[in-house]
């Protein structure tokens, strides 16, 4: 696998367009959605590794975003990205599950490391939960029913 | 931080504090005219009428006490005449004239007369022609014819007489006391004279005080006693005489100076007529030692009277001034009070407005960031491009770089500001806490020549707090103190703790810099106040002090003389405010802020 496969969600265009076209250069698959709607359409249908969230946009805001994300149940891990002064607000989002928070404006090397953090825990919980499956499935064969709808569900 | 505090000294006279020292003063003026009017004036009138009251009824009494004295002393002296006449009377009529003509019947019944004490000077028996028939006395009167005296005739129609004084024959003032007995058809005459010195001692050694004097005077005017001070007996009284009148008529003579320019003061007179003789009795006395007493009593009064008014006065005075100082307090802490909750509301809406403003700067500051980073990778990518543009290129970005940073340093200076952070409560080492932050600047401070000095409380208890905000303050407010010393060679910063009033802690920092000019004090807690050079601060550092002071429940305040220095305390409760503590536990710790100092 290349780069981790990452999903911006900012109302802001230019900074998702410019984003995009750093971490692209810097060998990630990075794609933007502009809303928290659009972010959860799309995540119906394709997985990312990491998700960057804006706390503060119109319409579903960064926190009903997460929380919606954290329903469908999915591999992923959130960093929120914001100009928020609120830290309440990012520690809010830490206890919904986010990975981390950062402030606006920050250099594109603080965001990729970040990234990387998050994507190190993504595929370690990934792993893990594997292990944890396959545990289940050697002790009790018949746990593996179990993970067919679930599959069936997820694509 | 900003603390170039310049040091203007154009402290202007305040117009405000001399209106309030107008109204104070005249504030001052209405209570004690108020309590003049209510207190002073009420007692006086009272005390006057009281004292007029008192004065008239005790110059009755007095005049009363005189009217008595008077009539006593008209009684004694009727009742001597009277006694004497009866006498006389009685001798008439119980011996025939031969009875008395015979013998020494006449020096017998003399003696018996003046057994108990010496009252007749003489007496003789003188028949109708005016001839002694028969003298007993001192005196050689036998050969005296008396048929041509005045009171022959009067006695010879009245039966009873009493003679003023008169000299007689004998050169002596005497009177003389006659009676008459019709035997046999023919009238004679019993005839006495009283002796002077008894009679007079009667009326002349009455003693009143000082200055009293009583005296007899005639029909005419002429003195039957010798007065104490007005005359001497036979003399013509220099005062005109009364016709008669019945009673004692009392009556004050006021100061006056008589034909001969004799002075008299003012006196108490006092006259009654004698029935018989018709004799006039005066008894006078100066006015003031009459009513000395009363008059004693009375400057007593009033002297008291107006000492309490007088101690009222002052009391008034004290109570208020007393008063006025306090409602001067009560002012004072009230306009501490209001310009205090104006200065939070103000802060508190800047720091809603500092809060929108940076949330919205930060955003295009993120996209122009990121914006320079694509063009940076740009630049280092190709090789097209001259080393000239390229050289332009990377030094224009670096200064897109520092300028961004600037902006962010104060944008997330103002959301500091604006309280938009978490506390994470601790218990704190105060003592503990402060040097270490004093460690942390000790070196950039020494290069300056700056020393520091503490002076910590020992055993000073520990405090709930915020240990990274509070290192923020602690930092902010020892830099702006270090900063103050520019334009010195050298300086002094003393750090103090002690414990305050059991509510918390206090901590000083005082330095020898150069001051904060007094029309600077109100706004040195606004964002964005400095006397720093452009650029060298962002007048967010004293700024996020109170504030983050407050957010912690404490206080911060200044003290500052123009060239001496400053000093600034910083009040910290034991325990912070309860919302602060809410969650303490479940808030990891890893999640503060980042404590970047807000450096200038």
């Amino acid at each position: 696998m290349k780069g981790a496969k990452i999903l911006l969600v900012d109302d802001e265009v230019v900074f998702t367009d410019n984003v995009t076209k750093l971490l692209t250069s810097r060998g990630y698959r990075a794609s933007a959605v502009n809303s928290g709607d659009s972010a959860i359409r799309l995540l119906e249908k394709e997985n990312f590794d990491v998700i960057v969230l804006d706390l503060k946009m119109p319409g579903m805001d960064g926190l009903a975003t997460l929380k919606e994300i954290k329903k469908i149940g999915l591999f992923t891990e959130t960093l929120i990205l914001t100009g928020h002064g609120s830290i309440d607000s990012a520690l809010e989002a830490i206890k919904l599950g986010a990975y981390d928070y950062l402030t606006k404006p920050c250099e594109i090397d603080e965001l990729v490391a970040k990234i990387e953090g998050a994507w190190e825990k993504k595929d370690d919980q990934e792993k893990k939960d594997i292990e944890e499956k396959i545990h289940k499935l050697v002790e009790s064969p018949a746990s593996a029913f179990d993970l067919f709808p679930k599959n069936k569900k997820k694509r | 931080m900003r603390n170039g505090f310049q040091a203007t000294d154009n402290s202007q006279p305040n117009g405000s504090e001399k209106q309030r020292k107008t109204h104070y003063s005249r504030l001052f003026r209405r209570f004690i005219l108020l309590t003049i009017v209510c207190s002073l004036i009420p007692l006086l009138l009272v005390g006057w009428g009281i004292n007029i009251h008192y004065t008239r009824f005790s110059n009755e009494r007095m005049i009363n006490a005189f009217q008595i004295q008077v009539e006593y002393h008209r009684k004694i002296i009727e009742l001597f005449l009277k006694k004497h006449s009866s006498k006389l009377h009685l001798i008439a009529q119980s011996h025939p004239k031969d009875y008395l003509l015979s013998g020494s019947n006449l020096n017998n019944i003399f003696e018996i007369l003046n057994r108990e004490y010496r009252s007749f000077t003489d007496l003789g028996i003188i028949g109708a022609d005016g001839y002694h028939l028969k003298y007993i006395g001192p005196y050689d009167l036998m050969p005296n014819n008396y048929a041509d005296t005045f009171w022959f005739k009067e006695v010879m129609e009245k039966d009873l007489f009493i003679s003023d004084m008169f000299m007689g024959f004998r050169k002596v003032p005497h009177f003389i006391i006659a009676v008459t007995r019709l035997e046999k058809g023919e009238k004679w005459i019993l005839r006495a004279t009283i002796e002077t010195e008894v009679f007079r001692s009667l009326v002349e050694n009455v003693r009143i005080g000082n200055t009293g004097e009583v005296y007899l005077l005639n029909t005419k005017g002429i003195f039957q006693t010798s007065p104490r001070f007005s005359g001497k007996i036979m003399d013509k009284a220099p005062t005109p005489i009364e016709s008669f009148r019945e009673g004692i008529n009392v009556r004050i003579i006021e100061k006056h100076t008589d034909h001969h320019g004799k002075k008299y003061p003012r006196q108490i007179y006092s006259q009654t007529w004698l029935k018989d003789p018709p004799w006039l009795l005066v008894v006078k006395q100066n006015y003031d030692e009459a009513f000395s007493e009363v008059n004693h009593a009375n400057y007593a009064t009033l002297i008291l009277l107006h000492l309490s008014a007088l101690i009222i006065l002052i009391v008034a005075v004290f109570i208020t001034r007393h008063m006025i100082s306090v409602i001067k307090n009560r002012d004072d802490e009230a306009d501490k009070l209001n310009r205090q909750l104006l200065q939070t509301s103000k802060l508190a809406s800047i720091g809603e407005l500092s809060a929108g403003v940076a949330h919205e700067i930060n955003n295009p500051l993120a996209i122009i960031l990121t914006e320079k980073q694509i063009l940076l990778d740009m630049t280092n990518d190709t090789a097209a491009t001259t080393p000239e543009i390229k050289g332009q290129l990377s030094e224009s970005l670096e200064q897109i770089d520092v300028q961004i940073k600037r902006c962010k340093r104060i944008t997330h200076g103002l959301l500091r500001f604006s309280r938009r952070t978490q506390s994470v409560i601790e218990t704190i080492n105060t003592n503990q806490f402060i040097s270490e932050v004093i460690e942390l600047l000790e070196r950039e401070a020494g290069s300056g020549g700056i020393k520091f000095f503490t002076d910590f409380e020992e055993n000073l208890p520990n405090i709930l707090s915020d240990p990274s905000q509070l290192q923020q303050v602690m930092l902010n407010l020892i830099t702006n103190s270090i900063d103050a010393h520019d334009d010195k060679a050298y300086g002094s910063i003393h750090v103090r703790t002690r414990s305050n009033n059991q509510q918390g802690v206090e901590i000083v920092v005082a330095d020898t810099g150069m001051g904060i000019s007094p029309e600077n004090m109100d706004k040195i807690f606004d964002p964005f106040f400095t006397t720093k050079p452009v650029g060298k601060g962002t007048g967010l550092g004293l700024s996020i002090c109170y504030s983050t002071i407050k957010n912690l429940g404490g206080d911060i305040s200044v003290w500052s003389e123009v060239g001496k220095g400053s000093e600034f305390k910083v009040f910290l409760p034991f325990s912070p405010p309860p919302h602060l503590l809410e969650g303490t536990a479940d808030n990891p710790k890893d999640y503060q802020m980042d404590i970047a100092t807000v450096s200038s």
